[in-house]
This record gives structure tokens, sequence and C-alpha cells, in this order.
């Protein structure tokens, strides 16, 4: 008899099939259903404006999953996600707006084509590693804006471009509730497909490539094709997030995709934890709220003392910083690496000592 | 028997050292190959070669027949070519488990779509070659620590696990570089038993890397020496011990045969 009460302890898996499922024990299975029940019925509780947080949280936390194929698992850093977002968000725009395509049509083809552009700009990872592949991709980054802004037939350059939000059918996705639930859904996606990605063939191949490039090779891996890969899946994903982004805000124009973009995006997956699934979503919540959380403090010190308020506002940006330094000499595994300790300790409560 | 591999005049040069100098020899279908010499001699190197990872300067490698030497890496992995490093180069954060699939991911065919869906085929494939996998862990007796990240065993697990990982690509050819290096004697006899087992029960050909000569001697078919790049013995190990020139380098050495 299965006492409820008490966790399991021993392996009882009797197949390998059991061994390896997704979702293995029962407070496996009960903990999903929660975790989207519980994204499911957000609306019902929290206001308009919470909502619309969440809204940018899921699509950040899209796009920080698509990083860290990269740069987590694959070991590549990238600094030109903001141009990719931009590339994702424009070519939604521009099918949508200017050719009058469905966004239902518009969203995948937002991700194929910023997977393309970003495999082309993988191609130097067949030379380059490390640093001087981030410098790579910085020239991505400079390369892909500088278009954006001057083919301006094409793309409005510097004015941008205006879009709106999609429909299904009759009904608008047009409120922020309806817009949420799109975004929590294609979010929920992406982490099964990720984690799927991880756990199998592709995923492992990408750890061993940043691992150990050699013995990866030997293991009869082809490296180039499998860091272009990384660059394709990971833009993707990018991709769809700007596409979304940009639905969201119903405007894209150059200087929303800036360097400032990619920044926070690789902020969000060191402070998350490189390689995780999980972290991911947790740094893209963390450094999307951050500056809202920062706000609402200053603008409560502000009510004491006006004078301080500029000087505090200057202080958002220090304490962004601050907060990646600490987390990088403190916890480098992240956010998510926090969370299991937690987990831990809790698992040996009430005895952890 | 046919030759399982060719090596034919193959040279290697690093800027003035030659690693490999005008080397022949060759490697017999099924059996157990010895390839010894003193530290530096270019044995290393020259499993390098075979298995890609450094092009000759010169000569030629043929396998089954097949001219390889300007084959890439990972395609010499898929004629069927594996390799356990001498410098243990496992993937530290994973499990055996997962270390020894990748040594199967050749065989594999799920990619970037069908594995993140994980339904149908890709499901099935990763548990049949689980199957697969767990042959290996049963063959080495690794059960115990299957789950285990490879970072955490001690170093003379990790070697089995990385003649495991070599194994699991189900090989036609093993090339193990000193598979037993740092062992004690009971772990070496173990290794030298699952050599064995590799050869006689798995058909696989062997080649192996390794200093103590006692066990050289007692596994091999055949065997090569290397001095300073160069062929100075090939042959049975009775020839070998017969050699005046494989004496004398290791007379050098003060190690005695
Ligand atoms: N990548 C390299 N660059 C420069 N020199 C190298 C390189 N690889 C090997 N060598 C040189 O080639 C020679 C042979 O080295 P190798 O590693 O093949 O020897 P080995 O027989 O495997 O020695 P050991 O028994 O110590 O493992 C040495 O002189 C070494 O310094
Ligand atoms: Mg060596």
């Amino acid at each position: 008899m299965r006492n409820l009460f008490v966790r399991e302890s021993g392996n009882y898996k009797t197949s390998y099939s059991d061994d390896m499922k997704l979702f293995g024990t029962t407070g496996a299975k009960v903990k999903a259903l929660l975790i989207v029940l519980i994204v499911l019925t957000l609306p019902l509780f929290v206001s308009n404006y919470w909502i619309g947080l969440f809204t940018l949280c899921a699509i950040a936390s899209v796009g920080a999953i698509g990083l860290n194929i990269l740069t987590g698992l694959t070991g590549q850093i990238s600094i030109g996600v903001g141009a990719f977002l931009g590339v994702g968000g424009y070519t939604s725009a521009i099918l949508t707006s200017t050719y009058g395509i469905s966004f239902w049509i518009a969203l995948p083809i937002a991700g194929i084509v910023t997977a393309l552009i970003g495999g082309l700009f993988g191609i130097p990872s067949l030379r380059l590693k490390g640093l001087y592949l981030a410098i790579a991709t910085l020239a991505a980054q400079v390369i892909i804006l500088f278009v954006i802004s001057r083919w301006d037939s094409l793309t409005g350059g510097t004015a941008g471009m205006v879009l709106n939000r999609p429909t299904i059918g009759e009904f608008s996705l047009s409120t922020n509730t309806g817009y949420y639930y799109l975004c929590a859904i294609i979010l929920l996606l992406t982490v099964l497909y990720a984690t799927n990605l991880i756990r199998t063939r592709t995923g492992r191949a990408f750890l061993a490539v940043r691992d150990r490039d050699i013995a990866a090779q030997i293991m009869g891996i082809n490296l180039f094709q499998y860091k272009v890969m990384a660059f394709a899946i990971s833009s993707f994903f990018v991709g769809i997030a700007g596409a979304l982004l940009a639905h969201y805000t119903m405007i894209v124009s150059p200087e929303l995709y800036n360097f400032h973009v990619s920044i926070e995006y690789l902020a969000m997956i060191l402070i998350g934890g490189l390689g995780s699934v999980f972290g991911s979503i947790l740094g893209a919540v963390f450094i999307t709220l951050l500056p809202v959380s920062l706000s609402s403090v200053i603008d409560m010190l502000a009510a004491f003392a006006p004078d301080l308020y500029q000087l505090l506002s200057a202080f958002k940006d220090f304490v962004f910083g601050a907060v990646i330094i600490i987390f990088l000499i403190f916890e480098p595994g992240g956010l998510a690496h926090i969370w299991l300790n937690i987990k831990k300790y809790f698992k040996l409560w009430p005895f952890s000592y | 028997m046919e030759p399982i591999l060719e090596i034919e005049a193959v040279s290697l040069q690093f800027g003035g050292v030659k690693a490999l100098d005008d080397v022949t020899y060759h490697i017999e279908k099924g059996e157990i190959f010895s390839l010894i010499g003193p530290n530096g001699a270019g044995k290393t190197s020259m499993l390098n070669c075979i298995s890609g990872l450094y092009q000759p300067t010169s000569g030629s490698i043929r396998y089954k027949g097949q001219e390889i030497v300007n084959k890439k890496p990972y395609h010499r992995t898929t004629l069927g070519i594996a390799r356990a490093f001498q410098n243990i180069a496992l993937f530290a954060h994973m499990s055996v488990l997962d270390n020894l699939k990748l040594g199967r991911h050749t065989l594999m065919n799920s990619g970037a779509i069908s594995g993140g869906m994980y339904v149908g085929k890709a499901a099935n494939e990763e548990i049949e070659h689980r199957k697969k996998v767990e042959e290996v862990i049963e063959f080495l007796e690794l059960q115990d620590i299957r789950h285990t990240p490879v970072g955490t065993l001690p170093y003379g697990l990790q070697k089995r696990v990385e003649v495991g990982r070599a194994l699991a690509l189900g090989p036609e050819l093993i090339l193990l570089d000193e598979p037993m290096a740092g062992m004690n004697n009971s772990e070496k006899d173990l290794m030298a038993r699952f050599i064995l087992d590799m050869h006689e029960v798995m058909d696989i050909t062997v080649v192996l890397i390794e200093h103590d000569l006692g066990i050289v001697m007692n596994l091999s078919d055949h065997i090569a020496v290397l001095d300073f790049g160069k062929r100075i013995g090939f042959g049975t190990p009775e020839e070998i011990q017969k050699n005046p020139d494989v004496i004398r380098a290791y007379i050098g050495e003060e190690t005695v045969i």
C-alpha cells in the first residue's frame, strides 16, 4: 500500500520507458498540472496591469529559453539576441501589416526566417569560439539593425511599423487577457520542446559540443552542423518571441532591438541558470520585473524625499548591473540552483541539518 | 586473415618534431594489436591520425581497403571506429548512461524536431538504444552507477566508462589508449578480461596502447613498437621480445622485457 505521506525513496521503476518519463512520479505529474493550472487561472486573480507584465514575462521566457539553447547548452555566447528579436518582429510586421497575411501564418514564418538568418550568422562558429564568436554575433547585431533602419521601403526605416493584435475567427486577442493566454500556451510548448530536446540525441550532442568538442567529434558529431543548428533553433524561438512582443506592443522600430536588449537576455540566462529551462523562465521573470519593482520602490521613496527622485532613477541601471555581478560571483548556478537548494532543504525538513 | 587497417608510410610533423616518421604496419581483422613504445614515442599521435584528429603530413591509412586519410573524424566514427582517450575525455556533468548514449550518436536518427517533440519514433529510439547501452553497462559491470554523474566517479571507474562509451558504438575497431594507466593490479586484471571478451565474444578488433609489457605480451596477437616516431619493431610477441632494436630502446629506458 502506498503511503501518501511518504515520498518515494527507492527506485521502483520497472521498465526503461518508466525510467525515462518526463513526469515519472505522481508528485511530478501533480506539480506539472498545478503549474499549468496556476498559469491558466492567473487572469482571474490579478489586475490587468499585472496580466500585461506576465505576458511580457512569458514572451521573455520564450526568448530566454531560445538563447539558453545556444549559450547554455551549446556554449556559444551570442550578443545579437536583440537584433534577432527584431528579425522576428519585423518579419511578422511586414507579413501582417504590409501583405495582410494572417498572424497565425506570420508567427511561424517569423520563427523560420529568424532561424535561417540566425543559422547564417552562426557560420563563423566553424572557426570562432568563446569571446571571438561573441564579437562575431555583435557584428550580426550591428548589420541587422543597420539593414532594418536603412531599408525604408520594407521596414519603414527609423519610424518603424504599426501592428495589430491577432484574432481567432470572431474573437480578438486585443485584450490583455486573451493575448496572455496565447503567450502562456506558446511558452508551455516551448518548455516541452526544450525539455525534450535536452534529453534526446540532439540535446546530448549540444552538451557534448559545449563540454568537449574533440571527444564530441569522436562520438561522430559533426561539430559545424550542430553549432549552426544550435544557432538556428535558438533563433527560431527568439524570432517567435520577437513576433509575439511586436504584436503585444503593436509597434516595431529599430531602437527597440538595440544592444541593451541583447545584454538583458544574456542577464536572464546568467541569473536564471545556464542550460536550465526552468532557470530561463526564472531569469526572464526576474529581469522583466526588476525595473518595475525598482520603479515602485523609487516612487515610494520619492514621496518622502522628492529631491532624491532624479538620483534614484539613475540608480536603476546601477542596481541592474550590480545584481548581475552579484549573481556571477556568488551563485554561478543561477536562480535555478538556488531553487534546487531550497527544494533539497525541504525534502529533508525538519531534519535539515 | 585480411587486414582491417593498413598504415602505410605515415609521417606526422609538428614544426621541428617528427612525431611519426614513415611508419608502416597493418592490423588484422579480429586480433588484439598493441602499440608500444617509450613516453613520447608517438603512440597517441598514431591513434589521432587513425581517428582523424591529426592529419598526417604524408602517408596513407586504409580501413577495410578504403582510404580514410582525408575523412573527417565524425565520418570515421560512422564507419565503426571507436576510441577511448588516454586523458579521460568523458562529459563530466552527464550520467554514465548519457555518456554511453552519446557513444551511440551515429547509430541513432532522431533530430531536433522529432527529438524535441518526443513522440513516436524519437521516444521508441531512446528506449531501444537504452537497451543496447544497458548491455554495455552489464558487460562492464557499471549497473550501480548508471545514473551517477561521471565527474564524481573515482578514476578507475571513469577509465572503465571511457572504454564503455567507445564500446557503446558497437564498433568493428576499437582504439584503447592506455585503458589501464593508473590502475592497481586487480583493476588491470579486470580490464584485461574485458579486453579479451571484446575480442572473443564481441568479435571486435582491438588496438591497445599499454606500458605494462607483461600484459601486452599476454594479450596481443601482434605488436608494433614505436621509438621517437619510428617503427622499430612489428610482429608477434615472440618476435618482438627477440628484436634487438626493441630491447635496446627499452633498456635505454631501464625496463626489462
Ligand atoms: N598537438 C601537438 N603539437 C605539438 N607536438 C605534439 C602534439 N601532439 C604530440 N606532439 C609531440 O609528438 C610526440 C609524440 O607524442 P605522443 O603523445 O604521440 O606520445 P605517446 O607515445 O602517446 O606518449 P605517452 O606514452 O606519454 O602517452 C611528442 O614529442 C609530443 O610532444
Ligand atoms: Mg599517449
